[in-house]
């Protein structure tokens, strides 16, 4: 089970996970990742506040955008994981490769800093 | 039942009837020749009554054989049969009127005995045609039989024979216990004779045959009866065996389900089309709902309703067209219809009619007005399978107007029809390549078993235990060792992102390149480094492997470990009693596609105790959830292997799966590849 809504604030794109991400329902969050990349956005934040659960299918779908994002220079950042699934994150090593932080003015400030 | 090939009974019922004439013949010629010359002849009148009951009796058995082998003989050679038999008798009658009327009042003419021989000829005749007649009737009535109306005849077959024996008790003589005993006969034929249900059955043609045959048999048995009213009239002297109950009852009986057969076939005529109809209609429901099991495929099926549709509105013609985005090809669409034509009546239904597209909701079935200049009615039928149009039939017809309710209601019941099934044949396709796939699956499973090692290197110094058991079929867990020297062992766990048949390809190719780069003797990190190498290369983009590796050194009693994103191995450690999970940094397989990689892995060398235990895990253990929906966890499996150290690996290694089971419980679930390795070290030698 898992919605997607998807909100503006400035230039930030946010995607708000609410529910799991596993290999059943990957794929739609796939769509909007491409959506927004499509429309052009300099920021991607994922509100990760209401995320229960993420398979390794659904940190795949974030894996696989990396490039894309450092190509087209776009920021992206998760912020609000619970324990358990940061800590999914965490041993996976993407926390190393994606900026993980708590909250979402911190993931703001941290895009006005760099 | 009888059994015609053991015993000839019908022929031996026949030589009989006709000997007992004879003797019935003889019998009378010497009574006839004592009443005449006042002579007591020394036989009375029962031998002649007994002679004609056994006479009738043998008739009977004659007929019921006759009719026992034809019982599956249509309505009409059955009638012909009786028709036949009566024609026989009247005509036998009419050539001995006619023989009489040549002779006039000559010496022969006026002769007794000849008479009564004549007379003998004509009453064996009579008989065999209504004993014939009254079987034709039988097999008639009962043609759909209940028990109600079986027993009817059955009280109707005793009271014949109760008429056999009354000629015992009358001395036929005409006075009114024979009339009463007529009246109830009567009385009982004319009821058996609304028993006609075998009429509706016969077409138009065999209605008209059936008419004339059964006029030519009420010819007959009037032609029969005035004979035997005639001689009974006539002759004084003589013996009388026709004023018999029996036979009077017959004729009754005879008559009176002749007549009544007539005149139901007779206003039967005008409405046979419509029950010849409903039949057609039948026949060809039963033809839709059967075609597929006679594997006939979808454009029969649709052929057969087109027509079934047609004949059921009398249309003047039809065409049937496909949803283009369906795959079949049909050969005959159109029917008594040119493509312009059609292509003319289309465009005009659609001025018409606005909803008429195959993406449209409709699923009813319309009648619409159509302006052409010689068709001016239609009627549209969507085939509708799963909620999207399959195909359209339009129905054409000359008159306006020209679709009754009835018509639009059976042609509905047709089209669901073959819609149903349509959509059973392309289920059964369905099934049947279902049933194709789950075979591949279960050779894919069969050979991804053999890709997990059977047997595990490990010297005197470890032991050590696996299991592995997918969510789906196949899966994407892996493990291995490996004996680089005496004292040298390596240990692996891997797990592909994802399950299923995709996951389980990605596994084959991580053995491919573990097992190349473990011959190589890489420590750790560099084992990672060039894996993630040579996996970025054959991962598709969205996919990842997490991996742990363990060189084990049985010599210094140290392992140097490396981890690439996989769930962090449980080091138990005897001498603290406790466990802890080993954390290192290290990134999955395939994530950084590029020499960066090096950055993201690290190995470290710890040194460890006889006693000590590895649990490697995939993240299928600890993400089992429980009906609240609470994991398995970290601190569970900690506490459960601080618990139950002691015991032997392939011992604590049930004892993991049996605690994960239970947690699980019935309603929760493991919805992922799950394996565990568990080694343990021992005292050394």
């Amino acid at each position: 089970m898992l919605r997607i809504e998807k909100t503006k604030e400035e230039t930030t794109d946010i995607l708000h996970l609410i529910g799991e991400v596993d290999a059943s329902n990957s794929v739609l969050l796939d769509q909007s990742i491409q959506e927004v990349v499509q429309q052009g956005t300099s920021f991607l934040l994922i509100d990760g506040k209401e995320l229960g659960y993420i398979s390794s299918a659904g940190l795949g779908v974030f894996m696989s955008y990396l490039d894309d994002f450092s190509e087209r220079g776009i920021r992206f950042a998760i912020f609000g994981l619970n324990d358990q699934v940061g800590e999914v994150f965490k041993i996976l090593g993407l926390d190393r490769l994606i900026s993980i932080v708590p909250d979402k003015s911190t993931a703001i400030a941290s895009q006005h800093e760099s | 039942m009888i059994k015609t090939t053991s015993l000839p009974l019908g022929r031996i019922s026949l030589l009989m009837a006709i000997l007992i004439w004879l003797a019935l013949v003889l019998v009378d010629l010497v009574r006839i020749f004592g009443m005449i010359n006042n002579l007591d002849s020394g036989i009375s009148e029962e031998v002649t009554w007994i002679l004609e009951i056994l006479f009738f009796f043998f008739v009977y058995l004659v007929y019921r054989h006759v009719f026992w082998k034809n019982r599956q003989a249509d309505f009409l050679t059955l009638i012909w049969r009786g028709v036949s038999t009566g024609l026989f008798a009247a005509g036998a009658g009419l050539l001995t009127e006619l023989i009489y009327f040549a002779l006039g009042e000559s010496k022969i003419g006026t002769d007794p005995f000849l008479k009564n021989i004549f007379y003998h000829i004509n009453f064996a005749w009579t008989s065999a045609f209504l004993i014939s007649t009254a079987f034709l009737w039988k097999h008639l009535i009962l043609y759909q039989k209940n028990k109600a109306v079986v027993k009817q005849w059955q009280v109707f077959e005793l009271s014949m024979l109760g008429a056999l024996f009354f000629v015992f008790f009358n001395h036929n003589n005409f006075d009114y216990s024979f009339l009463f005993g007529l009246v109830i006969l009567l009385v009982v034929s004319i009821l058996l004779a609304v028993n006609l249900k075998w009429i509706p059955y016969l077409n138009f043609k065999e209605k008209w045959k059936t008419l004339l045959f059964l006029f030519l048999i009420l010819v007959c048995s009037g032609i029969l009866f005035y004979r035997v009213l005639a001689y009974g009239n006539e002759v004084k002297l003589q013996i009388n065996l026709t004023d018999n109950l029996f036979i009077i009852a017959l004729f009754g009986f005879v008559f009176a389900y002749g007549l009544f057969s007539f005149l139901v076939t007779l206003f039967n005529l005008p409405t046979s089309s419509v029950f010849e109809q409903k039949l057609t209609e039948a026949i060809n429901f039963q033809k839709l709902s059967q075609s597929i099991k006679h594997e006939e495929n979808e454009e029969q099926v649709l052929d057969i309703l087109l027509d079934s549709c047609m004949s059921a509105s009398y249309s003047d013609c039809a065409w049937i067209e496909l949803n283009p985005k369906e795959q079949i090809q049909l050969k005959n669409s159109h029917r008594f219809l040119d493509q312009p034509t059609q292509k003319a009546i289309a465009s005009l239904i659609f001025q018409e009619n606005k909803s008429w597209a195959f993406n449209a909701s409709t699923e009813q079935i319309q009648s619409i007005r159509v302006n052409h200049p010689v068709y001016k009615s239609a009627l549209h039928i969507p085939l509708v399978i799963n909620k999207s149009i399959l195909a359209r039939i339009v129905l054409i017809k000359e008159v306006k107007e020209g679709f009754n309710k009835e018509m639009m209601s059976i042609i509905g019941t047709f089209a669901r029809q073959a819609c149903i099934s349509v959509e059973n044949h392309r289920l059964l396709n369905q099934a049947i390549a279902n049933e194709r796939y789950q075979e591949e699956l279960k050779i894919a499973q069969r050979v991804q078993k053999a890709l997990l090692p059977i047997k595990l290197d490990h010297p005197d110094s470890f032991q050590i235990s696996a299991y592995s058991n997918t969510a789906d079929e196949v899966g994407g867990d892996y493990y291995d060792t490996y004996q680089v020297d005496a004292n040298h062992f390596v240990v692996i766990m891997g797990d592909v992102s994802g399950k299923g048949t995709s996951a389980a390809f990605h596994m084959a190719q991580m053995k491919g390149v573990f097992q190349s780069l473990i011959q190589l003797g890489l420590k750790p990190a560099e084992f990672m480094k060039k894996a993630n190498a040579a996996l970025s290369k054959c991962l598709e983009r969205n996919h990842f492997i997490t991996a742990s590796i363990f060189e084990i050194d049985t010599a210094s009693h140290t392992f140097c470990h490396a981890r690439a994103g996989h769930i962090p191995t449980l080091w138990y450690k005897a001498n603290e009693k406790s466990a802890e999970f080993i954390s290192i940094e290290g990134l999955g397989l395939g994530i950084v596609r590029n020499p960066s990689y090096q950055n993201h892995v690290h190995e470290k060398t710890y040194d460890y105790q006889a006693g000590d235990l590895l649990v490697l895990l995939t993240d299928g253990i600890l993400e089992g959830r429980n009906e609240k929906g609470e994991q398995f966890g970290y601190d569970r499996l900690k506490n459960l292997v601080e618990a139950k150290h002691q015991l032997s690996p392939p011992t604590l290694q049930q004892e993991i799966i049996d605690s994960l089971h239970q947690f699980v419980g019935g309603d929760g679930m493991i919805d992922d590849d799950y394996s565990l390795l568990v080694v343990k070290f021992t005292q050394p030698d």
